[in-house]
């Protein structure tokens, strides 16, 4: 479904990132962890083209992004992508947020984006706040009013640039609940995230990365419980975030 | 003057001295009319003019952003009423021959009117520029990517998604060149146009009452530029977005 080979970025000076090759097969849930900085930011928004790279090639379905022949905007309507600032459009109402892309991207008609709409927003449990507008909903809501954006899509795989970091604490579940159970349904998912307890659940693979480098690539069985096995970088990192 | 000073409001109803069939209230009301039609016309060409500039400015390619930042400098930076007097006695002369005539040949009032309007369009065009670039720099970079990784394109992510939250933003300083261009259009009188400046002026020196004329003229532009300020407060609520900028 994703294939990375060997990409590299440099902004100026500064590596991103470094030869970092992995996949993500269909069905297949791959949780991204590192600290701050680690570039794995940079690396979920390569997969769709949002951030170019330098060297190295990614492929999602096949197609190469970014390639000659590829329609740079085509391959994004089928890859959905989930931000950590939402970024719901403001002067949009909720419904309109979810039917946009439908209208002008697929197609479809107002009335059957209009449905597809009503659909995820009953799904994520906000159909109640449809003509509402982002500003008047909590961090929460629209977060789940993003996903239910990218699943208006019937997006091929998804991905989470850390979904749950500027949520209040006692939101973060109910955007949690939305990933685990698109998760539990076979969705194809990338996330980059900071829950651990959300990568225990549902993840099939982890991925650590710190200063541009994947180091660690590997089931999450073998992450959280051989942890001996693991590099120092990746220990120290699991250290701070598991003891508190 | 002062205590000597013979006021005189009736003298807006007086025939004009000049024998035409007018009263001095008639000259104020046509210079009123010509101000209101230049200051609308090239307000229309800097806003159509000034968005195009503002995208182009942010736009992700050098060579667009640098034509943008070149209009800005070229029409910002040089005085109006120099630009004015570069529309009026250069431009004609510069263009080649035929369009030179064409528009030497027109009525002199058309000419005043369409070579004004030109000046001012263009040179509030730069400053419109500015508050949309300015408007589009208050958008979160996250915008841009949200609206192009649903596969809108480039031009879609502006129309639908940059252009509509930036242009609400850029309201308040829209506001003020709108504001400011009833105002810098007094600057055409120096080229012969009878505006309401204008117009005050001449009755001034045709009936010796400055007092009662330019008392007139500023209140005649306090007026409108009041009406502009509560047309403009009502698009701006019309617009607001809940829990945005500038919401309640």
């Amino acid at each position: 479904m994703i294939e990375i080979n060997n990409i590299s970025k440099r902004y100026g000076s500064f590596q991103v990132l470094t030869d970092c090759t992995t996949s993500v097969a269909k069905g297949e849930v791959v949780v991204v962890c590192g600290p701050s900085g680690s570039g794995k930011s940079t690396l979920i928004k390569t997969i769709n083209g949002l951030e170019p790279i330098d060297k190295g090639d990614i492929r999602v379905n096949g197609q190469s992004v970014g390639g000659r022949g590829t329609d740079q905007s085509k391959l994004r309507s089928k890859v959905g992508m989930v931000f950590q600032n939402f970024e719901l459009f403001p002067h949009l109402s909720v419904l309109e947020n979810l039917t946009i892309a439908q209208i002008r991207v697929l197609k479809r008609s107002s009335d059957e984006a209009n449905a597809c709409g009503l659909k995820y927003l009953k799904r994520v449990g906000l159909e109640a706040h449809a003509a509402k507008y982002p500003g008047q909903l909590s961090g929460g809501q629209q977060q789940r009013a993003a996903i239910a954006r990218a699943l208006c899509m019937d997006p091929i795989c998804m991905l989470f640039d850390e979904p749950t970091s500027a949520l209040d604490p006692e939101m973060v579940n109910e955007v949690l609940d939305v990933m685990v159970e698109l998760a539990s349904e076979g969705t194809t998912m990338m996330c980059v995230t900071h829950e651990m307890g959300f990568a225990r659940k549902v993840a099939d693979r982890v991925i650590f990365m710190d200063h541009g480098e994947i180091l660690e690539d590997t089931s999450k069985e073998e992450f959280f419980g051989n942890t001996d096995a693991r590099t120092d970088r990746a220990k120290q990192f699991l250290a701070r975030i598991l003891h508190h | 003057m002062g205590s000597t000073y013979k006021w005189n409001w009736g003298i807006f109803l007086d025939p004009v001295s000049t024998g035409e069939p007018a009263t001095y209230l008639d000259w104020l009301l046509a210079g009123l009319q010509n101000t209101v039609v230049l200051a609308l016309a090239s307000s229309a060409i800097a806003l159509v003019l000034g968005v195009a500039m503002g995208i182009m400015r942010c736009a992700p390619n050098r060579w667009l952003a640098a034509i943008g930042a070149l209009y800005v400098a070229l029409f910002r930076n040089v005085p109006v009423i120099v630009q004015l007097f570069a529309w009026y006695f250069v431009v004609p002369e510069i263009l080649p021959v035929h369009m030179g005539t064409w528009i030497k040949e027109l009525p002199s009032m058309t000419q005043m009117m369409a070579l004004s309007t030109m000046c001012l369009g263009l040179y509030m065009a730069a400053r419109v520029c500015e508050h949309i670039r300015a408007g589009l720099g208050t958008l979160p970079r996250g915008q841009r990517f949200a609206a192009t990784a649903l596969g809108l394109t480039l031009f879609q992510a502006y129309r639908y998604v940059l252009l509509p939250v930036a242009l609400r933003v850029a309201i308040p300083p829209l506001t003020s060149e709108l504001i400011n261009v009833f105002k810098n259009s007094a600057v055409v009188s120096t080229i012969g146009l009878l505006d309401l400046s204008a117009q005050s002026q001449q009755l001034a020196e045709y009936t010796g009452q400055p007092y009662e004329a330019f008392l007139a003229a500023t209140l005649v532009y306090i007026v409108i530029n009041w009406i502009v300020m509560v047309i403009m407060h009502r698009v701006e609520r019309k617009v607001r977005l809940p829990g945005y900028i500038g919401s309640k």
